[in-house]
């Protein structure tokens, strides 16, 4: 999986904004109290590369537990990796000087899932939406303003919003001020961690719809954390599917969902609900949980729940293999 | 539209007629069911589907009898279950009905399980209440209904704390404490939500296939129009206190007849094709106690008439199984 260098020249002219290889976040299990002892680690990421690129839209799909949230707070630089880099610009962050550091930090900009603890109840809209540029914009306090009023409309809402606290705002209105917060300092990818699964299903459309609008207007990249498929489908141009730490499936949307191939992610897809009762769906249930990331399987990671499994499942790591360009997936199938 | 091809001819549980529950606040009267009637048959699911504020909640808590007493109270309505109304029951009555005829699944199994209990002394609990069995038996029914929801091992992971089991386990505990006594009528309130999409499909399973050994009628709350094709033969799609619109859930996809459920429908991206724009329906859903007169979808409606801003809409019949309340269909 380190290994992983997917080159789609023929199809991608965008060029690649950030990118991440072989990356690792382990995190150690200690035992006693006063004397702690490292008595094993949780690998919660295990060796993941992937390149977001301008103006599009990478979506990493899994379940709980997948390493997904660990990933994106990587690259939001909450975490420190164990190993492998981060590139910004052909730029290693995580061994940058304090300056190059800063100005990533806010290129880089997060959208979170529940808008009600994402926004500090004591502040005004006006300095929620200001604070990032207090912090990384030098502007007088008219700049500013004009600003929050602009950032406000673009988001939906009215200048006259400003003088409001957010207990006063809906959740869908809460999600509107929080990708305005982001996209105060111009960023160039947003890390968009569940942006959806806490609203109201009327509302989560309009979100969609102006995240996608946004990105237009702002030529701004996203990273979108989500579990469910549909939502990836309709918002992602590329898809990494995540099982236990490390990718299963990576490649252009319409592609992976065309060719499904790895077995995990054709069950993701036979799991996920219909949009009408006369789908039939292939019946394809997975048994068990997916296992402790403390003690992952041999061999293939998902060996234990796969349908398809065979004798070298569990005693080889499967190797990366090009479907299409641009379409991996590792299993042994291929 | 296809016709439904499997009539459910069989004799009806559970019927709800003019329900309305409405809470008293300081700022005024909260009508949170506003006249819901419903009725459900043996071996039938119903789709109850909503936004938040929709009234569904409220809803199944009126079925329970859980509605907390003040503020809220039952104003109006009969709920007769095999008969019996529930409304008129005193409490004493409701509590020998409550878990043994009709129970129910929640949502969140990490707060509806008591942490200082292991899982057989909660499925127990139930069974002790409803049934006056020897303690041996009780343990004996305690193993029997763990098994049917297929949890591994049962006889050690009886002796489990909640914490000591994983999300998928805990729901699944949860459903036993729900078919321990046998109801005739099983309430699920978004049993699925807090489940990843693999674990979500097991469950799911699960339950219809409970529901089929007992010929239970099952009630779904959900927001999701996936679980509703999955899952219910019949929906009913709530909006502000009252049903818009209720039909067979082949004639609700196919033929939606409220610009509410039709606007969900465009709304929600679709797993098996792409969509360039989906449809996204303007404005927030009403807060409760202040609905506008008329039909409270009116301010968001794309086919807004001037009727509907001055008088609430009578229900319509789109085919002998299938109506909705909207002057369109006048």
């Amino acid at each position: 999986m380190t290994t992983l260098e997917a080159n789609p020249v023929t199809q991608t002219t965008n060029e690649v904004l950030l990118e991440a290889n072989g990356l690792k976040k382990h995190f150690p299990v200690t035992k006693g109290l006063l004397v702690s002892k490292v008595t094993g680690w949780i690998k919660a990421v295990d060796g993941v590369s992937f390149q977001v690129r301008a103006g599009e839209t990478l979506g990493i799909v899994g379940e709980s537990g997948c390493g997904k949230s660990t990933t994106a707070k990587m690259l939001l630089m909450l975490e420190e990796p164990t190993e492998g880099t981060i590139e910004y610009q052909g730029q290693e962050i995580h061994n940058a000087n304090a300056e190059q550091r800063r100005a990533y930090r806010s290129s880089v900009q997060a959208v979170f899932q529940d808008p009600w603890s994402s926004l500090n109840p004591r502040m005004r809209v006006r300095d929620l939406i200001a604070e990032p540029m207090v912090i990384n914009l030098n502007l007088s306090r008219r700049e500013m303003q004009d600003r929050v009023g602009k950032l406000l409309n673009d988001v939906g809402l009215s200048s006259y919003h400003a003088n409001l606290y957010p207990h006063e705002f809906s959740g869908g209105q809460r999600q509107r001020l929080a990708i305005a917060r982001a996209l105060s300092v111009e960023p160039r990818v947003i890390v968009l961690d569940e942006p959806v699964s806490a609203l109201d299903v009327s509302i989560r459309a309009q979100i969609m719809n102006l995240l996608m609008d946004l990105q237009n207007e702002y030529n701004v990249s996203y990273l979108l954390i989500a579990h469910h498929l549909a939502t990836v489908r309709y918002m992602c141009d590329w898809v990494a599917v995540m099982y236990l730490g490390q990718i299963v499936e990576y490649g252009r949307t319409k592609e992976l969902f065309d060719n499904a191939s790895h077995p995990y992610t054709k069950a993701l897809m036979n799991a996920a609900l219909p949009s009408h009762p006369d789908i039939e769906q292939e019946e394809m249930i997975l048994t068990g949980e997916v296992p402790s990331p403390l003690n992952p399987p041999e061999g293939c990671r998902f060996h234990p729940r796969c349908p398809f499994v065979m004798d070298q499942c569990s005693r080889d790591i499967p190797q990366v293999t090009e479907l299409e360009p641009g379409h991996i997936v590792s299993c042994h199938l291929y | 539209m296809t016709t439904s091809t499997t009539e459910n001819t069989s004799p009806v549980v559970l019927q709800v007629d003019g329900l309305k529950t409405y809470f008293e606040t300081r700022w005024g009267t909260v009508k949170a069911v506003d006249g819901v009637s419903f009725n459900l048959r043996r071996g039938e699911t119903l789709g109850i589907v909503g936004e938040s504020g929709s009234g569904k909640s409220v809803t199944m808590l009126s079925l329970m009898r859980l509605i907390p007493e003040p503020p809220g109270r039952i104003v109006d309505g009969q709920i007769l279950l095999e008969g019996q109304d529930l409304v008129q029951m005193t409490d004493k009555e409701m509590s020998g009905i409550r878990g043994s005829q009709i129970a129910l699944i929640i949502q969140d199994p990490m707060t509806s399980l008591n942490p200082v209990f292991s899982i057989g002394n909660q499925v127990g609990e139930a069974i002790k209440i409803h049934q006056d069995i020897p303690k041996r038996t009780v343990v004996q029914q305690v193993l029997d209904v763990l098994r049917k929801v297929n949890i591994p091992a049962a006889e050690t992971r009886v002796r489990d704390y909640p914490h000591q089991m994983s999300g998928g386990m805990r729901q699944r505990v949860v459903g036993a404490i729900g078919i321990s006594c046998e109801p005739i009528v099983l309430i699920a309130d978004e049993p699925t939500t807090s489940l990843d999409v693999t674990i979500q499909a097991q469950y799911l399973k699960l339950l219809k296939e409970l529901q089929e050994a007992s010929n239970i009628g099952l009630i779904f709350i959900t927001h999701d129009f996936g679980i509703v094709a999955k899952m219910c033969d019949r929906v009913a799609v709530m909006y502000a206190g009252r049903i818009v619109e209720m039909g067979d859930v082949r004639d609700i996809f196919n033929n939606p007849s409220h610009p509410y459920t039709e606007a969900l429908l465009a709304s929600v991206p679709k797993l098996e094709e792409d969509v360039d724009r989906l449809y996204s329906i303007e404005g927030q859903p009403p807060t409760l106690h202040d609905l506008p007169t008329g039909c409270p979808f009116a301010p968001r409606c794309q086919y807004v008439m001037d009727k509907c801003q001055t008088t609430y809409p009578t229900q319509f019949d789109v085919s002998d199984s299938h109506y909705a309340a909207c002057w369109r269909l006048e």
